[in-house]
């Protein structure tokens, strides 16, 4: 029992770390479907740039600074090109699908993953879950109860005040964004240096719409979503234990499980449990 | 059209490949490869038999996936949710072909044709009547109903429908009178050697006559004229007396069933069973197709054989270069819709930097 609460622990991480960046960027007014880009390519970037340099801390440093860029593609197609929003969500996630197996062949000879790391090289997880535990109350104080915060969620409600106000929302979108960016990018240094020893193809494993599930599913609040990415995480830890054990048994289908976090974010979409009404700007743009 | 205005439509899209193809090219040599290998790889997909059966294998579900993201975007709506149509459909025919399995072939055929438009249609139903009704944004929507629509048919293909004689998670396979023939079976009728070899089917010329049908009902009917007044102009046509909610269901109940004519292709035409992940991405590459296209459906064809040109051409380089995978395609991709979405800038960037360099 205290097993499946602690893998429910580590898997809700990185859904925690994607939920609040996607949480930034969202709010700043700007529809993000690229939380998944993101994670793939600073999980990459993570677990090579260790594997090379040997240290762990590096290699989140240049997770970080990847995964800001990426989100950054993003909000300068939308505010420069004025591409549609979720075109450019498509594409980024395309991008960083086919970038990543890419680069893993070019510089680990095989497509499917990078080289594995020894246990010394590898970042605590540890860290990285009290983090998690700590931001959404952090990014709750700095969104709400800053002038930044405030300009943010003015970027995404009311992007005309904002500029009347002589505040230009485009800046404030890039800075949330590239931030979001690099906040999502924690989870990918979880997944690939923390929970695992090496980046696998496709790692992410749709973990980036999850999290924009429990996003929505907490209506676009740090708190409410940080506490909705424990219920997923729990969800996906059931979900692992039924598959290795049978329940009273029968081999119990795990898909069942794994619809599930989707199934109640529909519900609640849909207005049959309470409403989720999106940041204003979004949709519009 | 006239000629000018063809000229016009054609720039776009041809800049498109053309800067593509040079930075796809650039990564080919920053990666060490000499970037002839992209043009060998993409004359094999086109000027050989073989190469151009496969390629006309991919270019069958991205015509459909294609279509149906258009035919949305036409009525002002983005169905993202191709990819769990899709799925819906091809199981849809599995289970019907293992529940009537002694069908003669002419009964069979159709019905598992219909089996898929419907199970297809249903699924983007259940997205058209969300918006429409309860007003939830159909890009989430829809997200959430691929995960849950191939979650569901997975679950179908490692239970209910498994062939527990072999390891790979795949269906049991369908009875011969369900096979859709492969267009090898007609170059051989002819003596020829023709696409032997490949999976192209007569699917081909089904997806083909529904861009035609697609073009037919969305330029010359009434309800095609309601869906794309809705697309420019929703106030207006709602105050015209065109009714949003019931425009919207239909909408997406035709992309759905557009999708899942993939099932068609896959199941009936070439694999005869389901594998789990069968799809490449068909659903998001209709994305890519239709805006490629600009949304119109014989523009679709081309796009359509475009990507499929591109899917295959990467199998081909991964084939022929030691460093690079057949992921180049989802770049290539991914490079065609950034520069389509934000053409206009990109255009104004172009003529700007040649306007600099004629005054110095």
């Amino acid at each position: 029992m205290i097993d499946i609460f602690a893998s429910a622990l580590r898997l809700a991480t990185p859904l925690i770390f994607a939920a609040m960046g996607g949480f930034l960027c969202e709010r700043s007014g700007v529809a993000t479907i690229c939380l998944e880009a993101v994670l793939l390519t600073s999980a990459w970037t993570a677990a090579s740039v260790t594997y090379f340099s040997h240290s762990p801390f590096l290699g989140t440093a240049a997770a970080l600074w990847v995964g800001a860029m990426t989100m950054s593609i993003h909000s300068f197609l939308v505010t420069k090109t004025k591409a549609d929003p979720i075109v450019s969500g498509v594409a980024v996630n395309l991008l960083a699908l086919g970038v990543t197996p890419i680069l893993t062949k070019l510089l680990f000879g095989s497509p499917t993953n990078t080289a594995a790391l020894p246990l010394s090289e590898r970042m605590s997880s540890e860290l990285l879950l009290g983090l998690s535990f700590l931001l959404p109350f952090l990014l709750h104080f700095m969104v709400y109860k800053t002038g930044w915060g405030l300009r943010l969620l003015a970027a995404g409600d009311g992007p005309q005040a904002l500029e009347t106000s002589g505040v230009s929302p485009a800046k404030v979108r890039y800075g949330a964004m590239a931030l979001g960016g690099a906040v999502v990018s924690l989870g990918g240094v979880y997944l690939s240096v923390a929970h695992a020893s090496q980046f696998t193809r496709e790692m992410a494993a749709g973990r980036g719409f999850i999290a924009l599930a429990a996003l929505i599913f907490g209506k676009w609040r740090p708190i409410p979503a940080f506490l909705t990415c424990l219920f997923f995480g729990l969800t996906d830890a059931l979900q692992i234990h039924f598959q290795s054990s049978p329940l009273l048994g029968t081999t119990f289908p795990v898909q069942a499980l794994q619809i599930l976090p989707y199934l109640i974010t529909l519900f609640v979409l849909v207005g049959f449990i309470g409403r989720a009404k999106p940041p204003l700007a979004i949709g519009k743009s | 059209m006239n000629r000018r205005h063809l000229f016009q439509v054609l720039l776009g899209p041809g800049l498109a490949i053309l800067i593509s193809a040079l930075l796809t090219a650039g990564i080919l040599l920053a990666f060490g490869e000499s970037p002839a290998i992209l043009w060998e790889a993409f004359t094999s997909t086109f000027f050989n038999g073989f190469g151009l059966g496969y390629t006309l294998f991919y270019t069958t579900p991205l015509i459909l996936t294609g279509l149906s993201v258009a035919l949305c975007f036409h009525a002002g709506l983005f169905n993202i949710g191709a990819e769990g149509q899709l799925h819906f459909g091809a199981a849809a025919i599995i289970g019907i072909a293992l529940l009537f399995p002694h069908l003669p072939p002419f009964v069979a055929i159709p019905l598992g044709m219909l089996s898929s438009i419907v199970a297809g249609g249903v699924w983007g139903w259940i997205a058209g009547f969300l918006k429409a009704k309860r007003g939830s944004h159909e890009v989430i929507v829809t997200i959430l109903l691929n995960f849950i629509g191939i979650t569901f048919v997975n679950y179908l293909i490692l239970y209910p429908f498994k062939n527990t004689q072999v390891q790979n998670p795949e269906t049991l396979a369908i009875s011969k009178s369900y096979f859709v023939p492969p267009l090898s079976d007609i170059s051989a009728f002819f003596g020829s050697e023709l696409f032997r070899t490949t999976p192209v089917n007569c699917t081909l010329f089904l997806s083909v006559i529904f861009a035609v049908i697609c073009h037919f009902f969305l330029f010359k009917t009434v309800q095609g004229y309601e869906l794309r007044a809705l697309g420019q102009n929703a106030s207006a046509a709602r105050f015209n007396g065109i009714s949003l909610t019931r425009n919207t269901m239909i909408a997406f109940t035709l992309a759905g069933a557009l999708a899942g004519l993939v099932g068609v292709n896959e199941v009936m035409g070439f694999q005869h069973k389901l594998i789990e992940g069968f799809s490449p991405q068909y659903g998001f590459t209709g994305i890519a197709v239709a805006l490629m296209a600009r949304n119109n459906p014989i523009g679709i064809v081309l796009a359509a054989f475009l990507f499929g040109a591109i899917h295959n051409g990467a199998r081909e380089i991964e084939f022929l270069s030691e460093r690079i995978s057949k992921e180049i395609s989802i770049v290539m991709e991914a490079l065609l819709i950034i520069l389509i979405a934000g053409h206009q800038f990109f255009i104004a960037k172009i003529i700007h930097f040649f306007k600099r360099g004629s005054r110095d």
